[in-house]
This record gives structure tokens, C-alpha cells and sequence, in this order.
């Protein structure tokens, strides 16, 4: 039977529940590091802007398979960080879906406050805004945007397949339960193996998961 | 608030914009400042505002130089006075909320917190909107008193001025200094603002304005201020300046004469 990998319930939870755990503790990271980037460059006129601009929005275009190597090279045994041993991890595979999903949300954040009309800034600081009142009222002004930004870390982390594939390895344990195989792994996994209705399940699977997803953080931003 | 600018000259890297202006407005005076577009009108407004700090001169708040301040002494001077913009600005969301921005964003930090926590509370126990009593008392003063539960949005360019204008009169700002704040308005709307300059007026807020509309500069000005090419031509009472301007660029002005290069027009 094609589906018997899909007969044990504990398999498929494990996976989804390591894909969700480490895509969001990813993107929750990349935010946390992405905001005050996107806000700091955002609001200060410095010499190099464009250029500091320029390289975060190549770093949004950023081969994830590249990504995979550098971060297997650094946390590898024989990489700086090997002591960590952080390697075949879903701590390693959120360190590269860190450092893809980052970028995404820096570049999509910092257009959206851009895009915050001067007059709006004016208005702020014009009614007695301090400057941390005229950027909390750019950032709420910019929340749609920021919103953005977030999904599209998250939708690039979630459906990432190469540099977990290489940083994480894919590895199931003996009872058959995920210790670093994702959704997309899994369905890579699958396809090799033939068992295209078992991958075109988890595929299912895996966009409800970003409708989900999708629909509730555009349900907490008011949209 | 008195404000003075004492030969203030302002400029950007070697561009001057103002030269050698002084200038008052004392509590409960209109004063407007008239001048064609480019004369540096905005500038010497968002000066006024301490927007701006000057490169030349000094601006005084009651006989002090805020620049010569700490930042929060800066601070406080800069809350008693209230900026309307040519164009609304508003923020999106409610108007009630765009109106009493200017007293939340001076409240502490843990009470905003709190405030926020009873927001999202509210939100999810889908309890109404509330208002604030001087926001909706600003808002009646510009005739928008039933309209603080509407989404900013929602509102006509008119409407929208005027609670840009709400915005500022609910922080009970001492001056008020106004950009052309009727230039894109149709007579009833500007009509409203005139009415709510007024009240502002005899409530001893004191005002600095800048238009082009010479009829309104004439019907709501103490004195009246003509700023050409950044240099200030003539100060006066307004009656005096439109009846009987001193300096003939003035006059040129004031009658509607164009003040430019005939050959430039034609070329």
C-alpha cells in the first residue's frame, strides 16, 4: 500500500509539528533581528544607505542551497561553531532558515516604513512626538507591510528544502518519527522513493498549513 | 506663548531659504504670512514649530531659545504648540483616535501599555469604541462631533482638514501655526476652519499663518506678513498692508499683480 507511510498518525504529526516549530521560532528570530534593522535604516539617512539597502535586498534572493553550505560549514564538526555540535539539528536548521527568511523580512519591513509618507512623520512629531512616538506611529502606519514582510519570511522558511536538506540531514528515528525531517524534506524523501500520493498528501498538507498561518496573522494584524 | 524670530536666516548646505527675518506673534494675535509659492513660507512655519533649528538668528518661545534647551525642556516648549499641514495627514484608524494622539503620546509609557492592553481587550470582547471629552470637543469646534467612531479613511478632503485641525486644538496648544491649512478646501469647509480660527483667537491661543488666499489673509489677520524670495518685505497690521502697503512689491502682490519675469513667461 502506497499510503501505509501516512497509516501511523505519530508520523505525519512529528513532521508537521517540527515543520511549524522550526519555521516559526525561525521567523519569530528573523523578526526580532529584522525590525530594528529595517527601522533603523529606514528612518536615518547616512552615507552608504543605498548600498546597505542593496545588499539586504540581495540577501533576499540568496540560493538556499548556498545558504545550506555555509551554514553546514560553519556548524560542521570541523567549523568554528562544530563545538556546539549543533549539526543535524532542528537548531541548525533554524540558524539557516534564520539566515533566509532575515533578509525577506528586513527588505519587505524596510520598503513598507519607507513608504510611510514624510507627512505622516511630521503629523507625529508636529503633535508632540518624541522619536520613539513618530517610529511607533511608523511602524503601526507601516503594519500592513511589516505583516508582509513577516509571511513572506515565513513562507520562504517553511517551504525551504535545500538548506535544511544539507544542515538537518532528514533524518528520521528508528520509530519512524521525525528528529529533523520537515514537511518539504519529507516530500523529497517521498518522490525518490515513488510514493507520489504519500508526497502529493504532504504537499496538501503543507499549504493548508500556510493558509492557516497566513489567515491568522492577517486575523491579529485587523485585516 | 510669545513667539519672536529675532534676523532669523535659515538654509540647506549652500542654498538660502530665509534671510534676516523678524517676526512676532504674541497671545491671541492672528498673524499671517503671505507670499508666492517658494517665497519660504512652509520653512519659516516649520521653524516656528521648532521643526527646524535656524543657521542664522534666533527664535524665541517666551523670551527663551529652545535651542539653547535640553531635549525634553524642548520638548515641553515644542507640546505647546500645535501644527496643522496643507495636507491632513491622518493616520489610520479612527477619528476619534487621530485626534487624541497628541494627549496619548504624552502620557507615560506604562499607562500608553496599559491603555494598549485594554484596547486589545476591548477589541476581542467587542465592546464599542470609545472618545475621549476633549477630543470630541475639539471636534465640535470644527463641526465633526458626530463624526469621532468613523474610519479616518472614510472622510472627504474637507473633513479630513478639519480633524487635522481637531488634532491640534485638542492638545490646547498655546500657538497654533497653520500651512495654508485651507488651500484645497471649498468655501463652506474653509468657512469652518475661519470660524474655528476664531474661536482659537478669543480663547488667547495665538496664531501664525501662511495662505495665499489674500481675502482670507485680509478677513482673519491681525497683522499680516509679506515673506518674498525668503526675505521678509513688509509687516503690518492687515488693514494697513492691504489698504496701503509701504513697499511696492507688497503692493504688486496684494493687488494680484504677478511678481515674476515676463520674459521667463514667455520663453
Amino acid at each position: 500500500m502506497p499510503l501505509d507511510a501516512l497509516s501511523d498518525p505519530t508520523y505525519l504529526r512529528s513532521i508537521i509539528r517540527l515543520s511549524l516549530t522550526v519555521s516559526l521560532v525561525a521567523v519569530l528570530v528573523s523578526t526580532v533581528l529584522s525590525l530594528p534593522i529595517a527601522f533603523a535604516v529606514g528612518f536615518a539617512d547616512f552615507r552608504g544607505k543605498r548600498f546597505v539597502t542593496a545588499v539586504i535586498n540581495t540577501g533576499m534572493g540568496f540560493p538556499s542551497v548556498v545558504v545550506g553550505l555555509l551554514v553546514w560549514y560553519v556548524l560542521s564538526n570541523q567549523g568554528p561553531l562544530g563545538t556546539l555540535n549543533l549539526i543535524y539539528t532542528p537548531e541548525a536548521m533554524i540558524v539557516s532558515q534564520c539566515v533566509l527568511a532575515a533578509p525577506v523580512i528586513t527588505g519587505v519591513a524596510l520598503s513598507a516604513v519607507e513608504s510611510v509618507d514624510d507627512a505622516v512623520r511630521d503629523a507625529a512629531y508636529g503633535v508632540g512626538g518624541t522619536r520613539a512616538d513618530v517610529a511607533l506611529i511608523t511602524l503601526k502606519e507601516a503594519r500592513y507591510g511589516v505583516i508582509t514582510g513577516i509571511l513572506a519570511g515565513f513562507g520562504r522558511a517553511i517551504s525551504e528544502v535545500g538548506s535544511v536538506l544539507i544542515v538537518g540531514g532528514n533524518i528520521a528515528y528508528a520509530d519512524g518519527t521525525s528528529k529533523t525531517r520537515t514537511l518539504t524534506t519529507a516530500i523529497q524523501f517521498e518522490v525518490r522513493k515513488g510514493e507520489f500520493e504519500v508526497a502529493l498528501i504532504l504537499g496538501a498538507v503543507l499549504l493548508v498549513l500556510v493558509l492557516l498561518v497566513n489567515g491568522l496573522v492577517l486575523r491579529l494584524g485587523g485585516r | 506663548m510669545n513667539l519672536e524670530f529675532e534676523t532669523v536666516s535659515y538654509g540647506v548646505d549652500d542654498t538660502s531659504i530665509l534671510t534676516d527675518v523678524s517676526l512676532s506673534v504674541g497671545a491671541g494675535e492672528v498673524v499671517t504670512v503671505i507670499g508666492p509659492s517658494g517665497a519660504g513660507k512652509t520653512t519659516l512655519l516649520r521653524l516656528a514649530a521648532l521643526f527646524e533649528r535656524p543657521t542664522a538668528g534666533t527664535v524665541r518661545c517666551d523670551g527663551t531659545d529652545p535651542w539653547s534647551l535640553s531635549r525634553d525642556e524642548r520638548l515641553a516648549l515644542r507640546r505647546r504648540i500645535g501644527m496643522v499641514f496643507q495636507r491632513a495627514s491622518l493616520f489610520e484608524t479612527s477619528v476619534a483616535r487621530n485626534v487624541d494622539v497628541g494627549q496619548r503620546v504624552r502620557r507615560p509609557w506604562s499607562r500608553r501599555l496599559r491603555a494598549f492592553g485594554r484596547r486589545l481587550a476591548d477589541r476581542w470582547l467587542r465592546d464599542g469604541p470609545t472618545v475621549d471629552d476633549r477630543a470630541l470637543e475639539a471636534l465640535e469646534l470644527v463641526g465633526l462631533g458626530d463624526a469621532w467612531d468613523r474610519d479616518a479613511g472614510s472622510l472627504s478632503g474637507g473633513e479630513a482638514q478639519r480633524v487635522s485641525f481637531a488634532r491640534a486644538l485638542a492638545t490646547e496648544p498655546d500657538l497654533l501655526v497653520l500651512d495654508e491649512p485651507t488651500s484645497d478646501l471649498d468655501p463652506r469647509n474653509t468657512a469652518i476652519l475661519e470660524r474655528a480660527i476664531d474661536r482659537a483667537r478669543e480663547r488667547g491661543h495665538g496664531v501664525l499663518l501662511a495662505t495665499h488666499d489674500m481675502h482670507q489673509a485680509e478677513r482673519i489677520s491681525d497683522r499680516v506678513a509679506f515673506l518674498l524670495e525668503g526675505e521678509l518685505v513688509e509687516t503690518g497690521p492687515a488693514a494697513r498692508v492691504f489698504e496701503n502697503p509701504r513697499d511696492e512689491r507688497t503692493a504688486r502682490f496684494v493687488r494680484g499683480d504677478l511678481l515674476y519675469d515676463e520674459n521667463e513667461l514667455l520663453a
